[in-house]
């Protein structure tokens, strides 16, 4: 089976919610960094079959967000784009996507990633006053109108009562009616994993990446936010300088006020950001002479419980060991998104575990994952999580981690809201 | 021929077809003709109407034959040859058959009265559709009935915008205001003719064209409808004519007076004061000065050099701007606006900043003033990246480089763009001042090194100045222009010579300003002398708007090349040494920080004050006759050949006043032995070699010859 490719990727710095990119729309960001990643490319977009793109909070003014990105990235007309959305695993889902096409012999050339602004996830009128707007506009005397807009008047008074957060409502898994950090606890109850812990693995990630700032340079492409073009965003703006155990220990527990261990200390940022790669065939890349970033060389997904979704990569590891026939030990460096320290502490703990081996018959495809190769740069507690781009971010964030350090494999991992993980195996 | 007639069941159909011409024209032949035709039809009982047609492709009628009116020497003269084509006009009007107009391209001036004569406008959606009557823009007014019917058509408000501004109008538009009855598709454009036609003659439409007219309602309506708010309107163009023209361009003044008059007239008197007025503008130097504006500025628009003929300019999908700042951001602004993939390069990213900035200010503006929907906008601007490093250009095709007016920095940048780039892709400088060979030196290639120079602000200066070094290959100069042409401005080409044209001449008369300062102390005053005479502004807002340090800068290059006479007025490097830099920094020769803009009170105290009283006649002498003898120092040198080539580049890059004629059309107006000799009295009176005239005009003036040769 021929070799898929990832030729060369690029990301935008990640800005915490309302920051720096507050103003940039999914689709502006994705096209920033798809034109970028052309810029820097010699690569003839007629070589290209499609390009596919991954975003959680899809825009109402960009339906099939990926063809818009497309066109005003400069990508020709004659070439088609489809969105896709896995939750978390959204960027992932699209470099997959053209994995999967590139081996059903559909195409050769694709240009992937994710894109995401969680500043512009947008607020809802809730149906009852959708209702009663749609009363008024029916209304024919002023007699009606006036009935309905008296208490229509005094139940809205407070505008937050009338409107539903998008953001909220994404973020809450609607068959279990938890919410993404309720999940959380779920875990670490269940693994009785601390929040000492949690609250360790979070300051880590902030050291880390701090550390890691001029190493993620090289995957980032400097940003000037419109309107104002005021000044450039050179790196990402989530990792604190001066991060604490004191600090991160002060924190209420967010999800659960009173028993509970996660925080916003210790969970995934808020985050707008994207990230794209292109990928092709090896030997596409070979008769186009063009510089070969690393491979991909097995992918997988699996299903769990909504309640627990944070445990995905658990299952989703030996999934895809098992189909690249690989054994953890074979990995020299492992990305699990951080999306909460309670999450990733318990995948670790499963695959620790015989019994969890045992359970799910996985025998010979899990293990201990040494900590010292795990999210080497930080992860999404400092970095943010921009959810649909993230996956691409990984991706692209190992292929360099594993060139920088002459490494051969490494293994990347998410969980996804709605109950699944997802892994991907690269190669250099 | 111009015109035939044909007839296909009981329809009629003029014919207009121009032979040896893309275009149809309403000269005196062709009116006659189509008198002639007209005289033929008018008692048959059996048409049931009368088509009037284009066979020319994307044109209806482009106008009357401008190089008729342009001989027309005696207002009577015009105003006959005006009553001449309304009367035929009023033919067509008075058959008493439906009439109808069908128009699938422009439709200007006389072309746009035609139709206005006809019962019936029917057009097609060819984006090509324009129609209008632009005849103010060279100095007169509609003669063919155009400000009489218009504004019984369309409403005066409308009426007078169109005739006012002499800006044509899109299908859409014209649909809108009611100026079209109908607009159809190009295909099936017979059957849509002959559903039209029989609309008519079922009665589905009113015949008479001023009753179909919707009334407006409301405070538009009585603007249009009531004579007080006429009056209004009426005094509300004159006002904002005045604003606009300063007074300098009698021919919308003139339209508004007439409007107003023949506004309230029967047609028989209402045309008269048109053809009167016509007559009496056509024949106004301003009115010929513009003439050969419009036909000066047609030629260099489509310029072509000899013998590159057949060369194919390469195409440009991809561009690369060196320098981001205000100038970079500003050219790569324009690039994008024509859906060019621009690459910004600069040093910093607040440098890049500042050139997205300037990008995005320009879009942001068009989106406010509703010349481009927001989308649009933001599809525009997403053509410009910027970077730190120079990805992105090995597949540029054509880069510009604008940053600082420095030659070691210059140089370095060539040279380095002749590695990261590829072969085929032209390197030019927009350099104002330096020498493009010096530069071309640098790269592997010469070749394809040319200079194109814009003028500050890029997206309104309609000028591209084509520096060619001897080394310029014919392609790279095609090329070139096809671009300048592609981005709507309009080129000069000229040899490559320190400061080129335009800031050779332009920094002449800014030196000659600051002498003039420092021996009069008059500042605003020289500024309103220039201002009086034409000019946008005068030579020191002029001097504060393009940044103190930037002119000087230039002025030392010109120094160093040209000597003495380009030695700037102590008074420049005085107030540079203060830190004021011009608008940009605050205050230069003005304080611009203050609302009103006044006299920077710093200045005086940077000169003596030993004064002598200004002489305004002398002053603009003294500023213009530099000027003229500097041009033809360049026509000398043959850094240009056509003395086209620099009132061109003075109009179109300085503001020179269009209605002078340009500089050089202006020097004959003046008399070149006047020129000659008043520069030589100055140059007596002044004891400065400065003012000598050059050989050049010496011998014009010995030969008697002026610089554009006389039919």
């Amino acid at each position: 089976m021929e070799k898929i490719v990832v030729v060369n990727g690029i990301r935008t710095p990640f800005c915490k919610m309302g920051t720096d990119f507050n103003n940039l729309s999914a689709q502006e960001l994705g096209r920033i960094a798809l034109r970028e990643l052309i810029e820097r490319t010699p690569f003839e977009l007629s070589e290209l079959d499609e390009v596919i793109i991954g975003c959680v909070g899809q825009p109402a003014d960009a339906a099939n967000l990926a063809r818009v990105v497309a066109l005003l990235a400069g990508i020709p007309n004659e070439i088609p784009a489809f969105t896709v959305h896995r939750n978390c695993a959204s960027g992932i889902e699209a470099a997959v996507q053209a994995a999967i096409k590139i081996r059903a012999n559909e195409g050769t050339c694709y240009y992937v990633g994710g894109t995401e602004s969680m500043s512009n996830i947008p607020f809802y009128l809730k149906k009852s006053l959708q209702d009663q707007l749609a009363l008024l506009q029916r209304a024919k005397t002023m007699g009606q109108r006036l009935k309905i807009m008296v208490p229509f008047f005094k139940r809205y008074l407070n505008p937050m009562a009338s409107l539903e957060i998008g953001l909220k409502l994404g973020l809450t898994d609607p068959v279990c009616g938890l919410n993404m950090g309720q999940t959380a606890e779920v875990l670490a109850k269940e693994f009785g994993i601390t929040r000492e812990e949690q609250d360790d693995f979070a300051l880590l990630s902030h050291q880390r990446a701090i550390e890691g700032r001029e190493v993620l340079k090289e995957e980032i492409v400097p940003v000037i936010p419109a309107p104002k073009f005021k000044k450039g965003v050179e790196f990402d703006n989530g990792p604190r300088e001066g991060q604490s155990m004191e600090a991160l220990q002060k924190l209420r527990p967010f999800f659960d006020r009173r028993s509970g261990s996660v925080t916003a200390g210790n969970s995934s940022q808020i985050t707008d950001g994207a990230a794209m790669l292109l990928i092709m065939t090896e030997s596409k890349a070979r008769d186009l002479n063009l510089e070969i970033l690393g491979t991909i060389k097995e992918f997988a997904f699996s299903g769990v419980e909504p309640n627990r979704m944070g445990i995905g990569p658990a299952h989703a590891i030996p999934k895809v060991l098992k189909k690249a026939n690989m054994k953890l030990s074979d990995i020299e460096a492992v990305e699990i998104n951080e999306a909460f320290a309670a999450q990733v502490l318990a995948c670790l703990r499963a695959l620790e575990s015989d019994q969890f081996t045992k359970d799910f018959g996985c025998e010979g495809y899990t293990g201990v994952i040494d900590p010292s190769i795990l999210n080497v740069n930080g992860g999404a507690i400092a970095l943010g999580h921009p959810v649909g781009t993230t996956g691409a971010r990984l991706i692209l964030t190992m292929l360099k981690h594993l060139e920088r350090k002459n490494l051969n494999t490494g293994l990347v991992s998410l969980c996804i809201g709605g109950g699944q993980g997802a892994a991907v195996i690269l190669e250099r | 021929m111009g015109l035939t007639y044909n007839e296909k069941n009981n329809v009629g159909v003029i014919v207009f077809d121009h032979d040896d011409s893309k275009v149809n024209i309403l000269s005196s032949d062709v009116i006659k003709q189509l008198s002639a035709a007209l005289d033929q039809l008018k008692d048959r009982e059996d048409l049931t109407a009368l088509l009037i047609v284009s066979m020319k492709k994307d044109v209806f009628i482009a106008g009357a034959d401008i190089k008729e009116i342009e001989k027309i020497v005696e207002p009577d003269d015009g105003a006959k040859k005006a009553k001449a084509g309304q009367d035929v006009l009023n033919k067509i009007e008075e058959l008493h058959f439906p009439t109808i107009a069908v128009i699938d391209g422009v439709a200007l001036g006389g072309g746009c009265e035609l139709a206005l004569a006809c019962d019936y406008r029917l057009a097609t959606f060819n984006p090509k559709v324009r129609i209008g009557l632009p005849e103010v823009n060279l100095g007169f007014i509609p003669g063919f009935g155009g400000t009489y019917r218009l504004p019984r058509i369309v409403g005066l408000q409308e009426a007078l915008k169109m005739i006012l501004a002499g800006r044509p109008i899109d299908g859409a538009k014209a649909l809108k205001i009611g100026l079209f009855d109908k607009i159809v598709t190009q295909k099936g454009l017979d059957q849509h003719i002959e559903e039209f036609v029989k609309d008519i003659t079922e009665g589905k439409l009113k015949k008479s064209k001023y009753e179909r007219r919707k009334k407006k309602k409301g405070f538009p309506g009585f603007l249009d409808h009531n004579p007080i708010g006429n009056r209004i309107v009426f005094d509300q163009s004159r006002k904002n004519v005045l604003k606009l023209t300063k007074g300098f361009y009698p021919a919308p003044l003139k339209a508004v007076d007439v409007v107003a008059s023949n506004f309230y007239m029967d047609r028989k008197r209402g045309l008269a004061l048109e053809a009167r007025g016509f007559g009496e503008l056509a024949v106004t130097d301003i009115s010929k000065n513009l003439v050969y504006i419009f036909y000066l500025s047609e030629k260099y628009r489509k310029l072509s050099i000899k013998g590159t003929e057949s060369i194919k300019p390469a195409n440009i999908t991809k561009c690369g701007v060196l320098g981001a700042g205000v100038m970079g951001g500003g050219i790569a602004q324009l690039l994008s606006s024509k859906g060019i993939w621009t690459r910004m390069k600069d040093i910093s990213l607040d440098a890049i900043a500042k050139g997205f900035q300037a990008a995005g200010k320009v879009y942001t503006q068009a989106v406010k003033k509703r010349k481009l929907t927001k989308a649009v906008a933001a599809e525009r601007m997403a053509h410009i990246t910027g970077s730190l490093d120079y990805s992105g250009f090995a597949n540029a095709d054509y880069v510009i480089e604008a940053v600082v007016e420095n030659m070691d920095i210059k140089k370095s940048v060539f040279k380095e763009l002749s590695e990261k780039c590829s072969e085929h892709t032209i390197l030019a400088s927009n350099t104002s001042a330096l020498s493009v060979t010096e530069m071309s030196l640098e790269v592997k290639d010469p070749s394809k090194v040319i200079g194109f120079h814009f003028f500050n602000p890029v997206h309104r200066m309609p000028l591209v100045e084509i520096i060619t070094t001897a080394q310029t290959s014919n392609e790279t100069l095609v090329t070139s222009l096809a671009l300048v042409k592609r981005l709507g401005k309009t080129p000069i080409v000229v040899k490559d010579s320190p400061g080129f044209i335009v800031n050779r001449i332009l920094l002449g008369y800014i030196c000659e300003a600051g002498h003039i300062l420092e021996e009069t102390g008059e500042l605003e005053e020289v500024d309103l002398v220039m201002t009086d005479f034409g000019m946008p502004m005068g030579p020191f807002l002029l001097s504060d708007e393009v940044g103190l340090d930037v002119g000087l800068k230039v002025m030392h290059i010109l120094e160093e090349s040209f000597g003495k006479r380009f030695k700037a007025a102590s008074i420049f490097e005085k107030i540079l040494e203060t830190g004021k830099l011009g608008k940009k920094s605050g205050k230069g020769f003005y304080d611009h920080t203050i609302k009103d803009r006044q006299v920077n009170t710093e200045v005086w105290d940077l000169m003596d004050s030993q004064f002598t009283r200004l002489d305004k006649q002398e002053c603009l002498d003294r500023l213009v006759l530099t000027m003229i003898n500097e041009a033809a120092k360049c026509l000398e040198e043959k850094i240009v050949e056509d003395p086209g080539a620099i009132d061109v580049g003075m109009i179109f890059g300085t503001g020179f006043p269009p209605f002078k004629g340009g500089l050089l059309k202006y020097a004959d107006s003046l008399g070149i032995a006047h020129v000659v000799d008043q520069l030589e009295k100055l140059q007596k009176e002044l004891e400065a070699e400065r003012f000598a005239p050059c050989q050049y005009l010496l011998n014009l003036k010995n030969q008697n010859k002026t610089f554009f040769a006389k039919d």
